[in-house]
């Protein structure tokens, strides 16, 4: 495989992109064995729209999204975030962006399990600084379909439910970018729908930038666009996808 | 964020009512102790009755003030070493929860005053429950001095409003302290944590926990060397507390030790599938292991101590007395019927060791600071006073006959000597137990109603397990207190005397015959009795405090582990065998907390051992074996059941309902 995609940089990080990394790599590992989990990946997500990271398994997905997300140090490179250049923040700027610029939906649900959906959605609020306006919580979960679950715990929803918890919880601050791995992974295929239209009514409807992880081509046809990794390289992208087209190029790569 | 907390108290609550129990039994521990001692101490005995019984009853205190000055003092350090170990324990334990705090954007600052205001909470619940717990606890301890006859019948301990300060600072204060640590510890944790099954990946054995450990360590080395070169008294003192101090260096260090458990376990179970995965379990929840060993190893640490060094100490003191003591019988009569014991035919020597009471009053006086040299022009000056400190004491001496007593105790005096144990005279033992009376000292004393001036003659050797507090030549004391004075006389039969026929002469004219080995045995066997006894008051609530302790570290381990056993279920283990694997798992804990537990009762041992041998001139330590099959036994037993008990409840769920949902 020699194709290699060169996007075009500009020299200041442009208001344009929600998240964009400059020759970002990330190693990991002892002395004995160095993985280059991203190697030299330089990309930009641009503001309000819908970005899928496909690739096949170990190829550095996470590890992108982490990076980008401010979860991870690079090893070398730099990342802005919302307009910051977050590659040297420390933990107080960094738990500042959290708060209020990134949102975060993880493929197992991470609600904190003693927590109702209406009170795992405040804590983000809480932890923000923000009055918590009930109301907003309760348009937020009507949002998501879920009104009429906002007393119950996590062990009293479906996966499909958790998630949509999560995506609230991951919006109700209203961050700058919403970072998803693998939402739709541990769902079934009617669940998985769910969540995608409503990712996609928030782009439609509130310009919503996303970053999103996953290996479903369906899921990935959903987005506006598509950017290929493997052995932490970006190989593809790809505007406007169709499943058939993205399955076509994800076997490819997998070949 | 306290709201948080509480709210977490549904779904974690082993992990706060474990917490909440460790706090309010050290609280009530500590409590009890420190009122018994402060009622103690403040006695006076009765000015009603005969001063002989007096004093021994202000002894009979001072005793009781001593044992329960050792009994609080290892209350405060259990509460403090399982309260701490315990909090810091279930923050461990819940760092996947941290992790998420901290992934919707919580900050370091969110996770620390969530863990100290939870420490608050839990902390001053445990108090509040503790204080009344605490006279419970006093009662029990009370009726426990009482009926081991440590303390007078008719004992009632006061309640102290202070109290209630000491024990909010107990409680809340150690709380506090205990999860601080843990606390900064935990608020480093990385958001990207919450993503992983993995637990803690952070090292366990942080720079700190190496230095603090090594730094234990080399204290109980220290402190195990210091016991065999000080005197009896202060080698009892400090060797005991080698063990504390090692076993929180054996608890520090105890990570490093795990895989090698481990290792062994993995031997012995080779081939075997639940040998396997407890072997894997074990190293990879080497945290877990260690905080659920601590509260064993300190607990098995305590008592081999303690019962070893009180066994060690009373053989020593048996010994000595053996080797010390020449004679054939031993009669206890009044001080009046010494004289027809002395006529008996058959007797050759007589020795009467007579209990007489004293009160005293000397005169310390300290080092004489030599004067500097005057300056050119200035007058000389005038030497500083030496400082005087005059000291009070009552006690029972032993009025004997010199030259007799000399042929029955054949032991050397530390300075001076018993031939110059005549006219008004003395030579001083364990009354001076902080050495600071000198050949040559005046002593004022009173002996009944009667005034002397005693000159200091000879200073006896130190003695295991206390020996004659002071001797007197029998002219000194008063002819109506010697004859009232209760009297053990040591009698040397002439060469082809009878020994029955004597015996039966002496019990004829009145008083209690014991031939010499009897009485030795006898005594010993007494001395055995007591020193059970004061170990049974040192350790037996704070044992089954730290044994309580043991039990919460196996349930709040097992608490945190449903969603793994579900996790061995789906993949294939009956529900027999992951209980089966959580029971040998904590077996091979259970073997660490014992093997350590043991180390550091060396410590103890070894200085204890070497200062008896050191003053009896032979012997060194006794193991206390059956001490040591029942604490290895119960500890298999409580650990094994609980473990099975917990991992039993663990999986009673369906494994499917907890693999879904996080917990
Ligand atoms: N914390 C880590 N430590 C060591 N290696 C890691 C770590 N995280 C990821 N890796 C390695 O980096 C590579 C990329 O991982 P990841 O980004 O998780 O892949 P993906 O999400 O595409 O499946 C893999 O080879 C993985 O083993
Ligand atoms: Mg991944």
């Amino acid at each position: 495989m020699t194709t290699t995609v060169n996007f075009q940089l500009p020299q200041q990080a442009p208001a344009a992109s929600a998240v964009e990394l400059r020759g970002v790599s990330r190693e990991y590992g002892s002395k004995h064995a160095t993985v280059r989990a991203l190697n030299d990946v330089s990309l930009s997500f641009p503001t309000g729209t819908w970005t899928a990271v496909m690739g096949p398994s170990g190829s550095g997905k996470s590890t992108l999204l982490h990076c980008a997300a401010g979860l991870e140090q690079v090893s070398s490179g730099q990342v802005f975030l919302a307009g910051r250049d977050i590659t040297f923040a420390n933990d107080d700027q960094l738990t500042d962006m959290r708060r209020r610029e990134v949102g975060f939906v993880f493929q197992s649900f991470n609600l904190i399990g003693s927590l109702t959906a209406e009170q795992n959605v405040a804590l983000s609020l809480k932890l923000a600084g923000t009055r918590v306006d009930k109301s907003l919580v309760r348009t937020v979960l009507a949002n998501v379909g879920l009104a009429d679950r906002a007393k119950h715990k996590p062990r009293e929803l479906s996966g499909g439910q958790q998630q949509r918890v999560a995506i609230a919880r991951g919006m109700v601050t209203r961050p700058a970018v919403l970072f998803a791995d693998e939402p739709t992974g541990a769902l079934d295929t009617k669940s998985a729908r769910v969540v995608l239209d409503l990712l996609r009514t928030m782009v439609q409807t509130q310009r919503q930038s996303i970053v999103m992880v996953t290996h479903d081509p369906a899921a990935a046809a959903a987005a506006d666009s598509v950017v290929f990794l493997r052995d932490g390289v970006i190989v593809d992208h790809l505007a406007r996808p169709s499943a058939t087209v993205v399955a076509e190029r994800l076997a490819h790569l997998e070949g | 964020m306290l709201k948080l907390s509480l709210r977490t108290f549904a779904e974690r609550w082993q992990l706060f009512v474990g917490s909440i129990i460790t706090v309010m039994i050290g609280v009530a521990l500590v409590q009890s102790s420190l009122l018994i001692l402060i009622s103690l101490a403040t006695y006076e005995p009765p000015a009603s009755i005969p001063m002989l019984q007096q004093i021994e009853l202000a002894n009979a205190y001072e005793g009781g003030i001593a044992l329960l000055g050792v009994t609080t003092g290892f209350s405060v350090f259990l509460t403090a070493f399982i309260v701490s170990s315990t909090f810091a324990f279930t923050v461990s334990q819940r760092r996947q929860d941290l992790a998420l705090l901290r992934l919707v954007g919580g900050s370091r600052g969110n996770v620390r005053r969530l863990l100290l205001s939870e420490a608050a909470v839990l902390g001053s619940i445990g108090t509040a429950l503790g204080i009344p717990f605490g006279l419970l606890t006093m009662e029990l301890q009370t009726n426990l001095l009482i009926s081991l006859q440590l303390v007078p019948e008719g004992f009632t301990p006061d309640f102290q409003f202070w109290i209630v300060a000491v024990a909010i600072g107990v409680g809340v204060g150690i709380a506090i302290a205990g999860v601080y640590v843990a606390a900064r510890r935990a608020s480093k944790v990385r958001p990207l944590e919450a993503l992983r099954e993995s637990g803690d990946v952070r090292k366990v054995m942080s720079p700190g926990r190496w230095i603090a450990g090594l730094f234990c360590l080399f204290a109980a080395l220290a402190m195990t060397i210091l016991s065999a070169l000080l005197p009896s008294v202060g080698a009892m003192a400090v060797g005991i507390n080698a063990a504390l101090v090692a076993s929180i260096a054996m608890a520090a260090l105890s990570p490093v030790v795990v895989p090698l458990v481990a290792r062994i376990f993995g031997f012995l179970f080779r081939g075997g599938l639940i040998g396997t995965l407890a072997q894997a379990n074990l190293r990879d929840g080497v945290r877990r292991s260690a905080a659920t060993a601590a509260p064993l190893l300190v607990l098995v640490a305590m008592l081999l101590a303690q019962w070893g060094s009180s066994e060690t100490i009373s053989d020593g003191a048996a010994e000595q007395a053996r080797r010390d003591t020449r004679g054939d019988l031993v009669v206890s009569t009044q001080g009046a019927a010494v004289p027809a014991i002395a006529r008996t035919s058959g007797v050759e020597l007589v020795s009467p060791e007579s209990q007489v009471p004293l009160t005293s009053t000397f005169n310390e006086v300290g080092e004489v600071e030599e004067p500097e040299e005057p300056e050119e022009g200035e007058a000389p000056k005038a030497p500083e006073p030496a400082e005087v400190i005059t000291h009070k004491a009552s006690a029972v001496a032993t009025a004997v006959d010199p030259v007799a007593y000399q042929r029955t105790h054949v032991v050397p005096m530390a300075e001076g000597s018993l031939a110059d144990l005549r006219g008004a005279t003395v030579a001083v033992g364990a009354f001076d137990t902080e050495q600071t009376i000198k050949l040559g000292t005046m002593i004022e004393a009173k002996i009944g109603d009667h005034p002397v001036k005693l000159k200091v003659v000879a200073l006896l050797p130190d003695s295991i397990g206390g020996g004659a507090t002071m001797l007197l030549p029998r002219d000194v004391v008063p002819a109506d207190v010697l004859a009232a004075a209760p009297t053990q006389t040591v009698v040397h039969l002439a060469g082809g005397a009878d020994q029955g026929a004597v015996v039966d002469k002496l019990r004829e004219q009145g008083g209690e015959v014991t031939p010499m080995a009897a009485w030795l045995a006898e005594t010993s066997k007494k001395n055995d009795q007591q020193q059970t006894k004061i170990s049974t008051v040192v350790m037996g609530l704070s044992g089954l405090y730290a044994l309580i302790a043991v039990i919460n570290a196996v349930v709040i381990g097992a608490a945190a582990r449903r969603r793994e056993f579900a996790a061995a279920r789906v993949s294939g283990l009956r529900r027999s065998q992951v209980v089966r694997m959580a029971l040998v798992e904590s077996w091979g804990v259970t073997a660490i907390g014992l093997v350590l537990g043991a180390l550091a009762a060396v410590t103890t041992l070894i200085g204890i051992g070497a200062s008896t041998a050191r003053i009896t001139g032979s012997g060194g330590v006794t193991i206390p074996w059956l001490m040591v099959g029942l604490v290895v036994l119960g500890a298999f037993v409580v650990v094994g059941c609980t473990s099975i008990w917990t991992a039993l409840s663990a999986t009673r769920a369906r494994p499917v309902t907890l693999i879904g949902a996080r917990e």
